[in-house]
């Protein structure tokens, strides 16, 4: 793929790329869109350790432990990953970092894919960690480098924080050999390593100084330009893709300077200050938070920035340009703005669905046809809150769902109501962060708490792509060591613990409506593996159209080749399955209530899907 | 030369970010600078995903700026239509006939807009092919993004060798031939 050794890459690819050339030796994230492709890339180097982990706290741990031992780390994750993985982050910040660390997280501006929009440059500042933003995948590979780097020069880890659009977006990447950059082993250095009163007291001075020292390095040449432009009265300082937004822009109607950071944090406050003394209005382009803005401010630059430019969601051309025309740079239809983006948003919405052969469609639909009252946890199964199914009521982050359960059970009680309340939460988002909820039960509940928590076994991360978890290795042809979900709820007391195959439908409908009707605690385990990934091979379904009554019990289960369509000779609409996306699950013709779903005679199989 | 703007649109499942590399790769070869992106949603599957790819000597933002659009590349007709406006005027527009129903249109709330996708055809130079079944033909559905960008191709400035290539270094092998058969049968399509 090699021409000037320039590689077409996407972000991600690139990130690992720079990873690989550093001499990084370990790798570890949990998956997380938009920053899953990281690892599965750096799986490709067979001279990294490359594994996902359980979660993000784990993975990060598994990065520290790397570091200590004197090689160089990277932890990835999503923005929110962070969040789990807060707690080491906040103490080994103050140690002495040997091997570099460096933690990836993937910021979702506008949350094409996300719960929250958390500008992480502010946990950055938090940790008191420097942060890099790349604009594009070049950018990606040449900071992975600097800011291990960094790292071992400041001793402190870095967060390389890149965008969800910057994770995905490709452009040429010039590659070059690895190095190796291995340390002698771990020594006792209980006052650096150890965080305990009082070796914790210097370190907050030692945070403090390597930060200075790095805002007066020679890192910020390196990592920060200044373009400059003649008559220039205005400077606009920028970071991330904006940059690029920016530059496509072209000529404004005003000449201004660009200055691209490259490091958000910390900011290098003497050479800004000799950047900044020409101009006479400054203004900053960065999306989510004013995070440079307050920076500039703080260091007593004046500077404009959200009073002309959204503090939440992407800084498109479209959206950009409306800002600058705000700030009286692009004259050009000064008074009206352009539409935020080029799509024709009348046109019918396309929210994802579950695939065909989805084995969380009929817990969906047995709970919408319960009409009880559901919290749900994160994974594909968040899609049952959409239509048609509107079956859940809330969903907040990894793993909250028991807990939340837990909170509105004794709320209840105590105000005198009797609420039966469900928990679904799938398999890797049990091993996340679900498990301590489950535990915590334990002499919580009482005996009238009426809890149904639904695990939703499929074997799989389904939602990031299919990752390995601790359930999947029953389900592979050999089998790998793996952990049994039901064995393990056992033993954490609870006693009415069941499995189920949730494509028995009747059966899996009356096991849960009974579970729902009977006060006390009941785990039910639902066993069906993902269909994405562990495929189902059975004979496709067809409508007769003589015996459809066009009930359309069978369309409420939104699978994907499900329609109604007209029939000759026939007066009403009546069902239909698109045989070439079938799968051959079977609940529409289990859902149907006069048997008008039938397997095609001859047992011929859809393997395209 | 100012960049040429591919834009392609389509659901989760079919294949689009590797049809965005391909383009990526076709063009690099061709010693194009690029760059692209893949806006892709919650799931695996069924929601909806659009890419862009830009091509020419310096390449800026992997965004194609408001109305800029040279080819759409429609792999199912409706999200096609979400794209039309992002177009230029003497845009090219290959479109997969194939509908695949949201969940609004499945559960009868609204049509498919099938009237204002036959208007968007109209209004560009526009090929409306079953590309999923041309692809059967040629050995393999899956091979129906690259039977579209033969469709295109001749508004490319790729050549034929270079696509060959392209596909070879983006697909696994056992997929090339069908691949190589495919694009050249969607370049034959468009010639007719």
């Amino acid at each position: 793929m090699e021409k000037n050794n320039k590689k077409i890459m996407t972000g991600n690819q690139a990130i690992a790329r720079g990873f690989y050339e550093a001499g990084g030796l370990v790798a570890s994230s949990y998956p997380g869109s938009p920053t899953v492709e990281i690892l599965e890339s750096v799986q490709s180097y067979p001279e990294v350790d490359a594994h996902f982990s359980t979660n993000e706290k784990v993975a990060l741990e598994t990065a520290i432990g790397a570091s200590f031992a004197g090689v160089r780390a990277m932890v990835s994750m999503k923005h929110v990953g962070v969040n789990i993985a807060a707690d080491p982050l906040m103490t080994f910040t103050q140690t002495p970092v040997r091997g570099g660390f460096m933690i990836v997280s993937g910021d979702d501006p506008g949350m094409n894919s996300s719960q929250n929009e958390q500008d992480n440059r502010n946990m950055a500042k938090f940790a008191n960690m420097a942060v890099l933003a790349p604009a594009d995948s070049q950018e990606a590979k040449d900071y992975t480098e600097i800011a291990l780097e960094i790292s071992e020069t400041y001793a402190m880890p870095v967060m390389l924080q890149i965008t969800s659009r910057v994770c995905h977006g490709r452009c040429l990447v010039e590659v070059g050999e690895r190095k190796e950059a291995i340390k002698e082993e771990f020594p006792r250095d209980v006052p650096s390593y150890a965080m305990i009163p009082p070796n914790t007291l210097d370190k907050q001075y030692a945070m403090k100084d390597r930060l200075e020292r790095l805002a007066e390095g020679p890192e910020v040449e390196v990592l920060n330009r200044i373009e400059k432009e003649e008559n220039a009265k205005t400077l606009i300082i920028t970071t991330g893709l904006p940059y690029f937004q920016l530059k496509e822009l072209g000529e404004l109607d005003v000449p201004v300077a660009v200055l691209k950071l490259g490091m958000a944090y910390p900011l290098p406050k003497t050479w800004l200050q000799q950047q900044v003394e020409n101009y006479e209005k400054i203004l900053v382009v960065e999306e989510m938070t004013p995070f440079i803005e307050n920076e500039l401010k703080l260091m007593g630059i004046p500077c404009k920035g959200k009073e002309y430019f959204p503090f939440t969601g992407e800084l498109s051309q479209e959206v950009l340009s409306n800002g600058l025309r705000k700030a009286g740079l692009l004259k050009e239809n000064a008074e009206k703005e352009v539409e935020a983006s080029a799509e024709d948003t009348s046109v019918t919405p396309r929210p994802p669905l579950f695939c065909a052969g989805c084995p969380h469609r009929p817990v969906f639909d047995i709970l919408k046809k319960s009409k009880v009252m559901v919290n749900n946890d994160i994974g594909c199964y968040s899609m049952g809150l959409f239509p048609p199914f509107e079956a859940s009521h809330s969903l907040i982050s990894m793993g909250a769902t028991i807990g939340i359960s837990s909170g509105m059970l004794k709320a209840n009680r105590k105000a005198g109501r009797d609420i039966p309340l469900v928990s679904v939460i799938g398999d890797g988002t049990f091993f996340h962060s679900g498990m301590p909820g489950m535990v915590n039960l334990l002499n919580h509940l009482h005996p009238e708490d009426n809890l149904t928590i639904l695990i939703l076994d499929n074997g799989t991360t389904a939602m990031t792509g299919g990752q390995k978890n601790a359930s999947t290795g029953k389900r592979l042809p050999e089998k790998e060591k793996h952990v049994e979900i039901t064995q393990l709820v056992e033993a954490m007391g609870i006693e009415d613990v069941q499995t189920l195959d949730q494509f028995q439908y009747k059966k899996t409908s009356e096991t849960v409506k009974k579970a729902i009707a009977t006060p006390g605690l009941s785990v039910l385990v639902m066993t069906r593996p993902c269909a994405l990934h562990f495929k189902i091979k059975e004979p496709v379904y067809h409508v007769d159209p003589e015996v459809c009554i066009g009930c359309r019990t069978c369309i409420k289960t939104n699978c994907p080749p499900l329609r109604m369509k007209g029939y000759e000779g026939q007066e009403k609409m009546k069902s239909s399955i698109d045989p070439a996306m079938c799968v051959g699950c079977s609940i529409c013709a289990q859902v149907c209530p006069v048997d008008a779903i039938k397997r095609r005679e001859g047992g011929e199989q859809n393997e395209t899907n | 030369m100012k960049p040429i703007n591919v834009m392609i649109a389509g659901i989760g499942g079919q294949g689009l970010v590797m049809t965005t590399e391909l383009i990526c790769q076709a063009a690099f070869l061709e010693g194009y600078e690029i760059k692209s992106n893949d806006v892709i949603g919650l799931a695996q599957r069924g929601g909806r995903v659009w890419g862009s790819v830009r091509i020419g000597e310096k390449v800026l933002s992997p965004d194609i700026p408001l109305g800029e659009g040279d080819i759409l590349i429609g792999v199912e007709p409706l999200e096609a239509l979400r794209w039309k406006d992002n177009m230029k005027a003497d845009a090219k527009v290959v479109l997969n006939r194939h509908q695949v129903y949201p969940t609004n249109v499945q559960q009868e709330k609204e049509p498919y807009p099938d009237e204002l996708i036959q208007q968007m055809l109209e209004a560009f130079d526009s090929l409306e092919l079953d590309a999923l079944l041309e692809a059967r033909k040629c050995g393999n559905e899956k091979a129906a993004n690259t039977l579209m960008i033969g469709c295109v191709s001749r508004f490319l400035p790729v050549s034929e060798e270079n696509w060959m290539e392209a596909i070879r270094r983006t697909y696994p092998e056992k997929v090339h031939e069908v691949n190589e058969k495919a694009w050249r049968k969607g370049k034959e399509l468009a010639e007719e």
